[in-house]
Order: C-alpha cells, then structure tokens, then sequence
C-alpha cells in the first residue's frame, strides 16, 4: 500500500511539471475562491433544473433536434467494478447497446480497482488519451479539470428531472463550478452492530454522541470488548466535525482550529483511550472483527455488508444497522464514483450523454441498486413501489435511507486534496496508538493538513 | 569416515530437527493456501482459524475460474515473460561483454552514464514511457509489455561484473587462435558463467510474471490482460473475497510447479550461486 501512495506522488509529480499548464489554469481558478465558486455552482444546478423542469417543452424540442444528429459510434467507458457489480454494470450497458436507436455501443473496459483506474486515468491525462466516460471520484481529476467536459449545456436542454437527483449528489458534481459527472454508484458509511450483543445488554441503536460513549462504556465493562470502530479514520473525522457544526479543510488549509473543532477532538480521543472504540490494524475492515463477535459494532461502507457473516458456527448472531450518529446536526460520509465525460469528439460527446442519462435512469438506478447494494440516486426511484418492496426485506438499504438528506462528500477541488486523506489517516492512527489529549491531536493534526497544502 | 560420538549424533539430530522446522515453515504458506481456497467464505474470515476445512468447497475453484479469461491470462504472461527474459538475455550479454572486454572511445563514460539511470525510480519513468508509447500507438500490444523491458542497465552491470572476473589471458589465447569476439563470447564467456546468466533470466522472469502496473496502463482489452490482473478481480472496494483468491493463486501455480520440476538443476545452481530468495 504504501508503495502505491509514494506511486501516486510521484506520478502527481510528473504530472505536475508536464502539465505545468493544465494544473496553473485549472487548480489557480478553483482554489482561489473556494466556498463562493462551490455555492454558486450549487444555485446554478438548481436553476438549470428548474428551469428544465420548468420548461420541459422548449427542452423536449432541443433535445429532439440535438437526438436527430447523433451518428453511429463507439463510445469506452473505463470502470472500476468486479464481480456482481460488474455483471450488473454489463446486463444494463447491453440493454443500452441494443435498445438506442442511435447505433451507439457502449464498450466496457475494466481498468481493475478503484485505485489502478485513477493511475490509468492520471497516465492518460498525461498522454491525453482519456476514454470518452469513467468512473472517477472527483479528486482523481483535480490536476486535469480541464480536461473533464462541462455538462452544464447538456443537463440544461437534455436532462427533464435533474432535480430529481439527490441534492448531495448534485452539489458534489457542481464541486469545480461546473457539472463534472453524473452520479453512479453511490454508497454510505453506516453504523453495523451486533444487535444480539446489544439486546442482551439493554442497548439501543445509538442515535446521538452520547448514546455511542454510553454503548461503549457498557459493552467495554460487560464484555471486555471495543464497542466501536471505523474503517476509515478520514472519513471518521471530517463526519464528527460536521455533526458537531464544524468545518474540515479547504484550498486555504484546516478549518478546525476552533472551540468546536477542540470539542470533536475529545469526544474522539475519549473514545479511544477510554477503550471504547478501537482501530482497524491490518485487517484494514471491521468486518471480520463483527463477524466474530470481536467488536459491537463499527462505521463502514454500505457496501460492506456482504462481507458479514451472521452464522459462523457458535458465534451466530443478529446483524443490526442504522444511521450514523448525529451531534448539533446529521451528517453521514457519502462514498462511490460518478461518471465522468473526457469524449473530445462532438458526436462521440452526444452518444456518451445519451449512456449517461440512460444510466442514470429511474429504471436503471433501480436495477442497479437491487443487484449490487448500492444506492439509488434518484427521489423517485426511492420512492419507487418496486425499491419501497426491495428495502422492507433490506435493513441496509432502509438505514441508508433514512440518512440520505444528511449525506455529504469531501471537498476534492483543490491541490493536495487527495494527499490530505492519507496524512490525516495516518496521523490520527498514530495519535490513538501515543493516547494523546485532545489539544495535542487538535494542534499535530492541523499542523500536518497544512504542511500538505503549504 | 563418520564419527559416533554421541556428541556427534546430538549435533546431528539438532541439525535436522532445525532442518525439519525450517521446511516446515517454508511449506506452511503454500499448504494455507491450498487448505484455505477450500474453506466457506465464512470460514476463512474465522478467528481462530481452522486448520482443515470443515466442508471442502470445492465450488471456489470453479467460481475463482469463471471470473476472468485465466486461461488466456496465463498465455499473454508466459508469452511476455519468456520473450522478455530472452530479449533482456541477449542485450545484457552483449552489451556486458563490450563493457568487459572490448575497447571503444568513451566506454567509460557510456558505462557511467548506464549506471545514472539506475540512480531514478522507476516510478518517475512511467508516466514518460507511457506518453512513449501513446504516441508509438503500441497501446493495447504485446510490443508495449516487452520492448521497454528489453534492456536493463543492472543486469548489465551484474553480467559485466562476471565477465570480467574471467582472466584476460583466455581472451588473448582465443584471440591466438584467430577466434572471433562473438565466438569466444558464446562458446567460452558464456558457459563459464552459466550461473550468473541463469540468475539474471530467472530475476527477469519473476519480475515479468509478477508485474501488474505497468501491463494494466498500457492493455485495455480482456485479452491482453496477464495474471496479476486476474488476481485483483476478487478485491473491491469494501473487503477481499480470499478463498476465491486463494483458489486462483492454486489454479497458477500448477504451470509454475510443472515448470520447475523441469528446470529444477538450474533453477537451484542459480538461487545458491547468489542466495537469491524465490
């Protein structure tokens, strides 16, 4: 792993001096005037949305003229998804391939994990052959923005409901003032616990940051054990910072060095040096550690949960999950890519437009969902009779659910935004394991987040 | 003539039970890896582990297979890897030769610039090597996984190090006898260093087998692909499935095994002649 991370940098490296231009235009404009770009991007999806909402038929009319030019094509989607996610990524992309009328196909090619994409993605921005759509996180093209094409055009005269997406996704794709993406596959961090341990103890599932020290100091007195865990601790913090009304970083370095920033860095440490949350080690997720009563409970990927077992032989239990806490107000880390345009051609530009809507479908939302875990990203399809009938059997999707109004992502828009999550990660390890106070970890972590940005 | 002390036999008996323990422990990974690609997937994440399977699922085997073209994959990277090896076997030789054993204006700067180039991590060549062969539009073929691996300043240096251990006169005399410099190259430097060459061919096809990033940056379509891209299909984003990984590392390594029953003399003249690990 870490040969990879120091990969990344170099490679960030060279990218930098052979891009010299791309990353002065593009980081220069987006991390001078962070909040008030990301806002009026915000305010500017809205009105686009509702706008095309509101005039639905001068939209129909563009876009059949724009539908009627689109030539036959081929259109490379590079991805990122393996076993059942990529089957049902390929059952839909058929049903595109056969069903428009346009003669587009849409070719799939597996790129591996999320991380080798990103280094094929950042190597062909380099020798500028990107494919015509990707899956990308949005801090995989911070130093190529501009290379990204704006989407602003197409989702005001092709795209009927874009209010229809969950706002959290929209704001995220406006990160750059510019829609970057649609969104794809969507998951949530979620709080998965023991329920039977909990039961047997009179727990309840925490709702509040008092509700989890409580759960942790019984569990830790009854059964000896850690409580709580995360899987990822930079995630972990940039959520209780925002549950306790706080900011995290942007382009001008941290936010937290505050009252309040002091106050989620002792509810933090408290949790770990009283011994009621522990960390994940080598075992990089907690999964294992539920599935062997080793643990009450943990904060992981929605998508996680196919790795629990409930029934291994003498430690059966039953699985519970529910929202995130919540502090001063909600907030729960949202996770997975968007689909990203890099098509130069006009034509080619159009077919991909025509996959993107199609992917991002109330239909296909749904389907994929269903078949994978993740989320939908669309109200209606929440709403939906057929997910309404999938959730009641499905106590992951219902928890995340209920906490889809409080999803938000990282803000990835400026330099050095993806280096953050490793130092931050790394940094809070290391505080855990020295057991510092609270004001210690407060003053090293900011220190390292703006080493990072200096 | 063998002693009986009894000193002797407890020296003996010491001797083979640290030789015991020691074989044991080299096998213990290889007999993991069978026992676990045959457990349940909620057995292997068991702790403590079990030993043996409780049910021997034997399904792994055939779910691990149908996730990718293994077939094609194993292809794709002997081909790779031999052609490489090969390749990298000549130039090295060749050029470690001149380096040793031949005059020529400016062989020691050309020599000092060769070692330069070991002093930048590869890490920093990739992205130029691939906007190389971007613009050579070798993306997608085999040529993009071989050619830039064909040269390789440190075997070079390493087979220039041996050649030049072997004493002057043996040249001259050859010379003496009116034998060409690729003649006495192939049929006495060679030989001579039968060991060291063994040694390189068998660094450069471990590396080539074992390599992933570059073969993933410059291959897009499914039957390019090699077997280390086979391996990363059971991992995503939220956990490993490893009885599936486990079960296709078994399913490799069979070929490997068959390969070095073959070449077992060399292999092992290779690994003890510079105490490579395999």
């Amino acid at each position: 792993m870490k040969m990879r991370r120091f990969m990344a940098l170099a490679m960030a490296t060279v990218m930098g001096a052979s891009l010299l231009t791309a990353c002065g235009g593009g980081s220069g404009s987006g991390s001078g005037s962070e909040t008030t770009t990301t806002a009026a991007a915000t305010t500017a999806a809205e009105t686009t949305a509702a706008a095309a909402s509101g005039e639905t038929e001068a939209a129909e009319t563009e876009a059949a003229a724009a539908e009627k030019s689109i030539e036959p094509t081929t259109i490379t989607f590079w991805h990122g998804m393996n076993n059942k996610q990529e089957q049902s990524l390929t059952e839909l992309t058929d049903k595109f391939n056969a069903e428009n009328e346009y003669g587009i196909t849409v070719e799939l090619v597996n790129q591996g994990s999320y991380s080798d994409l990103q280094t094929k993605l950042m190597a062909n921005a380099a020798a500028d052959t990107l494919p015509d759509i990707a899956q990308a996180y949005n801090n995989y093209f911070t130093d190529y923005v501009d290379k990204v094409v704006a989407l602003d055009d197409f989702v005001a005269n092709d795209y009927p409901d874009w209010d229809d997406i969950l706002e959290s996704y929209r704001t995220e794709n406006s990160e750059y003032g510019k829609i970057t993406g649609v969104p794809f596959n969507k998951s949530t961090y979620l709080f998965f616990y023991n329920k039977t341990m909990f039961d047997e103890l009179g727990l309840e599932a925490p709702k509040t940051w008092e509700d989890l020290e409580h759960i942790g100091e019984v569990i830790l007195a009854e059964k000896g054990l850690a409580a709580i865990g995360y899987d990822s601790m930079c995630d972990m913090l940039e959520a209780a910072l925002r549950q306790h009304g706080e900011q995290y970083v942007d382009a001008s370095g941290a936010l937290f060095n505050t009252a309040g920033g002091l106050e989620t860095l002792e509810f933090i440490m408290n949790l770990y040096n009283s011994g009621y949350a522990r960390l994940v080690g080598e075992d990089n997720y907690f999964s294992d550690s539920l599935s062997n009563g080793m643990i009450g409970g943990y904060v992981g990927s929605s998508t996680g949960v196919s790795y629990i077992s409930t029934d291994i032989e003498g430690k059966e239990f039953e699985l519970g999950v529910c929202p995130v806490v919540g502090d001063k107000t909600n907030a729960a880390y949202n996770a997975g890519t968007n689909i990203v345009m890099f098509a130069k051609d006009e034509n080619n530009q159009k077919a991909a437009w025509e996959y993107m809507k199609f992917m991002t479908s109330k239909e296909s939302t749904i389907k994929w969902a269903m078949d994978t875990g993740y989320l939908p990203i669309r109200t209606s399809a929440y709403e939906s009779d057929e997910y309404q009938e999938f959730m009641a059997g499905d106590i992951t999707a219902q928890a995340a659910y209920e906490q889809a109004p409080y999803g938000f992502v990282s803000k990835a828009s400026f330099t050095g935004s993806n280096e953050i999550r490793n130092v931050v990660s790394t940094t809070l390890n290391e505080l855990i394991t020295e057991k510092a106070d609270a004001q210690t970890a407060l003053d090293t972590l900011i220190a390292e987040i703006n080493d990072v940005l200096q | 003539m063998k002693s009986t002390k009894p000193s002797a036999i407890i020296a003996d008996i010491v001797k083979y039970v640290i030789l015991i323990a020691g074989a044991l422990f080299t096998l213990l990974p290889f007999v993991w890896m069978v026992l676990s690609s045959l457990k349940s997937a909620n057995e292997i994440v068991q702790i403590p582990p079990t030993m043996i399977p409780k049910k021997f699922m034997f399904s792994n085997y055939a779910e691990a297979w149908a996730e990718a073209p293994f077939p094609r994959y194993f292809l794709n990277t002997v081909f790779i890897a031999t052609v490489t090896t090969v390749g990298v076997l000549l130039t090295s030789i060749l050029s470690a030769f001149a380096f040793s054993r031949l005059d020529f204006p400016g062989k020691k700067i050309i020599f000092s610039l060769f070692m330069a180039t070991l002093m930048i991590p590869g890490e920093m060549l990739l992205i130029t090597n691939f906007i190389t062969i971007t613009k050579l539009k070798w993306i997608d073929t085999y040529k993009a996984m071989i050619v830039p691996w064909l040269a390789n300043v440190f075997y070079t240096y390493l087979l220039t190090q041996f050649f030049s251990s072997v004493p002057e006169a043996l040249y001259l005399a050859a010379k003496v006898d009116k034998c060409s410099d690729l003649k006495f190259l192939f049929k006495i430097m060679v030989p001579m260093n039968k060991n060291a060459i063994t040694t390189v061919a068998i660094l450069s096809f471990i590396g080539s087998w074992n390599s992933f990033l570059w073969p993933l940056l410059v291959t897009n379509s499914t039957n390019m692909r090699v077997l280390s891209h086979g391996l990363v299909r059971f991992q995503s984003e939220a956990g490993t499935k490893y009885q599936l990984v486990m079960a296709a590392s078994c399913i490799l390594v069979v070929p490997i095994i068959i390969v070095y029953l073959f070449l077992r003399k060399y292999i092992l003249e290779g690994m003890s002649y510079t105490g490579v690990k395999g």
